[in-house]
């Protein structure tokens, strides 16, 4: 655990080294120490025109998205659309903390599957990848590591998955327009979680 | 000579109710509304499917954090629908350093009547009562049986889905619609709770849907509920009762109705001869031209802190402190109810049992404390309104992979949800006033609220929390939750958006500044239905009470007109 704290902190102090070189012609702000430091806008680069996250960072994110959620008799999570999901909190509807906290977690999370199975986790194989992150969940699921990113970021992933068309009227059951309500059935007559 | 009979300043819940009764009597009416025109094609997002709503439909947050600051902490505020609440950087407002005020408010025609909750409750006979027996407030100048008749007639036409239920706490009316049902374990909740608090009930919620159509309600081009539960979106079905679904579509069909969107009014022109209020000045948001109405009588239907500031802002030499202000209570007795209490709990069993559709309301207790009889150190009481469901799929569980989806297929525990709703006291230094230099974009003075929690609010928020706890308890619910303790930040007034109190009634024109029929003491062709004129707030959602009194206002003003008394 402590390895892991280790190492997300130095992906996050190597990102703010980019970013405060790539800053120097920007305008800069004070940090809550009163040290000079890029303006935010300045140190989140766009990969390309619209997309903060760059092709190995959406990698990583249909990579771990995929695992969390993989193709069975119904769609995956890059089937239904969940990276493009992430891509676009990220680039479009995100303020620059948000980003900055994506950009971090990401790069932790990468750093340690990279650490523990050797390459990045968008090149390991799918058998690899169920191990690694299966029992990394475990660990942070049963409070033996401590990682929010991951937690919001596998929420993010559920949430984006079950409110996607497959997610929810394939995978869920989903009713546009249920026309009345019984507040008790049994569920057998239903069959699956409500989508909404 | 005069351009209409009446001017009716706002289209929300109550105005709309008095745009519709005075046309039908005949009058010529002219409703203004600050807020845009609202065009259902293109407003409702009601329509979307889940994965069609950009970004979980949550607003964005730069924009929540500059453009809607304060609308964006309500429940119902969405991305989707964001164009229906007031952007906050369009009304500032200040507020003393104990007041944590947040005033949400609608930018369309209808108002908040598109964004409520629909909750459709009575007060009591004994909440008419309440402040003549312990003296906090003034009377009310009415009793339950002056009412009753009204409430009767706005059921009526709203369309609400409810039972009777037979409490004398929270009487009901003979015209309700079938009730949604309560869930398997509200149901379950219930039944445990009659053997172990005979004095408590928890009931299904009246709320304004159409559970089922009658023939006046599809005369209106409304549709029957579809379970939906996408009412913050605007109904396309118009299945929940909005002015916009409801009153306007009744006023207009008179012929009698002109409604003019844009219109800011800024104040109202008194005149001395005729002892009279005998205009209204606005400005227009979007050309800012200035331009004056003048009618036969004037409501006043622009939100409690909305009508305050335009009297306290029409000034003249007979009403120096604002119009129809000689008590100086206009402004004064703020109130809202009281939250902040959530305690959460598993209810056992029931996993072979579920929901079909989506409920457009919750379950309620209604109040029990202090009632009959005054027997707690506290004054006044406080109601639950009550949520509960199985939870649905989500990133919340351990595991990933095919077992991760097989376990989300399958819906989580039952979990119920006590939230605390109490009455706030009217306190004559809970007030509303006009900065003395601060002004919005129109150049209009912003408001200022000074409305603390005081320690009868703060103690009924710890009564309730403890009280739901045992409820819970003893019902045989698990891992209950008490939640945050209530004399944090939850604790304040705007949460609940049920603002009421700055015009209130009362039997005497010194200290109120309505008498019983909600014209002003000083004004006799003055009158506010809106949620000011509430002299005490009971514990009910209160919308439905600005209705009854609204429509009991308009036919006394046509009455008054007929006889040739206005």
């Amino acid at each position: 655990m402590d390895k892991l704290m280790m190492q997300r902190r130095d992906a996050i102090k190597s990102l703010l080294a980019i970013s405060a070189a790539s800053a120097l012609a920007a305008c800069t702000g004070k940090t809550e120490g009163g040290e000079a430091k890029p303006a935010a806008s300045a140190s989140l680069k766009y990969a390309s025109e619209g997309n903060f996250l760059n092709a190995y960072e959406m990698a990583l994110v249909a990579a771990l998205a995929q695992t969390i959620i993989p193709k069975t008799d119904t769609a995956g999570a890059i089937e239904a659309g969940v990276p493009a999901a992430i891509q676009g909190l990220a680039s479009e509807w995100g303020d620059d903390n948000f980003r900055k906290y994506t950009r971090a977690g990401l790069l932790a999370l990468d750093k340690y599957f990279k650490s523990v199975g050797g390459q990045a986790f968008a090149d390991q194989s799918e058998k690899q990848r169920e191990s690694l992150l299966s029992k990394y969940d475990a660990d942070v699921f049963g409070g033996k590591v401590k990682d929010d990113f991951y937690r919001n970021f596998k929420s993010t992933v559920a949430t984006a998955y079950y409110m996607s068309e497959p997610g929810a009227s394939e995978e869920l059951i989903y009713e546009a327009v249920p026309g009345d309500w019984k507040g008790c059935v049994p569920f057998s007559e239903i069959g699956r979680t409500w989508a909404t | 000579m005069l351009d209409f009979d009446a001017i009716v300043v706002g289209s929300g819940i109550s105005g709309g109710w008095v745009a519709k009764e005075l046309c039908e009597r005949g009058l010529k009416v002219c409703v203004l509304e600050r807020g845009a025109d609202l065009n259902m094609n293109e407003d409702y997002s009601d329509n979307l499917d889940p994965w069609e709503r950009q970004h979980f439909d949550r607003p964005k947050p730069d924009e929540a954090k500059s453009v809607y600051v304060v609308q964006s902490t309500s429940y119902a505020f969405k991305e989707s629908n964001k164009h229906l609440w007031i952007k906050d950087s369009d009304q500032p407002y200040e507020v003393s350093e104990k007041t944590n005020f947040k005033w949400r408010r609608g930018n369309r025609v209808g108002g908040r009547s598109l964004l409520w909750g629909r909750a459709s409750f009575r007060l009591a006979p004994h909440d008419f009562e309440a402040n003549k027996l312990d003296g906090h407030g003034v009377d009310w100048p009415v009793r339950y049986g002056d009412i009753a008749p009204w409430y009767d007639r706005v059921e009526k036409f709203v369309g609400i889905a409810g039972n009777n239920d037979g409490l004398t706490q929270l009487p009901g009316g003979d015209n309700y619609l079938p009730p949604f049902d309560l869930t398997c374990a509200e149901q379950a909740v219930k039944n445990e709770m009659a053997k172990n608090f005979p004095d408590r009930d928890l009931i299904i919620a009246r709320v304004a849907n159409l559970k089922r159509l009658t023939e006046e309600q599809r005369a209106l081009g409304r549709g029957q509920c579809q379970a939906r539960n996408k009412c913050f979106h605007g109904c396309s079905y118009g299945a929940y009762f909005s002015s916009n679904s409801a009153t306007i579509p009744a006023a207009e069909r008179t012929g009698n109705l002109t409604l003019i969107s844009n219109a800011i009014v800024t104040k109202m022109n008194y005149d001395a001869e005729t002892k009279r209020v005998s205009s209204v000045d606005i400005i227009d948001s979007k050309t800012r031209e200035t331009r004056r109405y003048s009618s036969k009588i004037i409501f006043l239907n622009a939100s409690t802190v909305g009508s305050a500031m335009i009297l306290l802002n029409s000034i003249s030499e007979e009403f120096p402190s604002g119009l129809a202000n000689t008590s100086d209570q206009v402004g004064r007795n703020f109130m809202d109810h009281v939250g902040g209490v959530w305690v959460e709990a598993r209810v056992p069993g029931h996993k072979d049992e579920y929901v079909y559709g989506r409920r457009p309301t919750n379950a309620y207790i209604p109040r029990f404390r202090n009632f009959p009889e005054q027997q707690e150190p506290y004054m006044r009481g406080f109601a639950y309104q009550v949520y509960s469901g199985r939870s649905g799929a989500g990133g919340w569980r351990q595991g990933i992979g095919k077992d991760f989806k097989a376990a989300n297929r399958t819906p989580g525990d039952w979990r119920i949800v006590l939230d605390a709703f109490g009455e706030i006291l009217p306190h004559q230094d809970n007030r509303v006033t006009l900065h003395k230099s601060k002004t919005d974009k129109w150049g209009q003075p912003i408001a200022v609220i000074d409305a603390p929690m005081r320690d009868n609010e703060i103690a009924l928020m710890k009564a309730a929390q403890k009280d739901a706890v045992d409820i819970l308890t003893k019902t045989g619910c698990q891992d209950i939750n008490p939640g945050k303790t209530p004399n944090d930040d939850g604790t304040n007034l705007g949460r609940r958006t049920h603002e009421m109190g700055t015009i209130r009634m009362g039997r005497d024109p010194k200290t109120s500044v309505l008498n019983g029929w909600n014209q002003a003491h000083d004004v006799p062709n003055l009158f506010v239905t809106d949620g000011s004129f509430m002299t005490s707030s009971a514990v009910q959602n209160p919308s439905l009470s600005y209705m009854a009194f609204s429509a009991r206002a308009a036919h006394y003003a046509a009455d008054l007109m007929q006889a040739g008394a206005l």
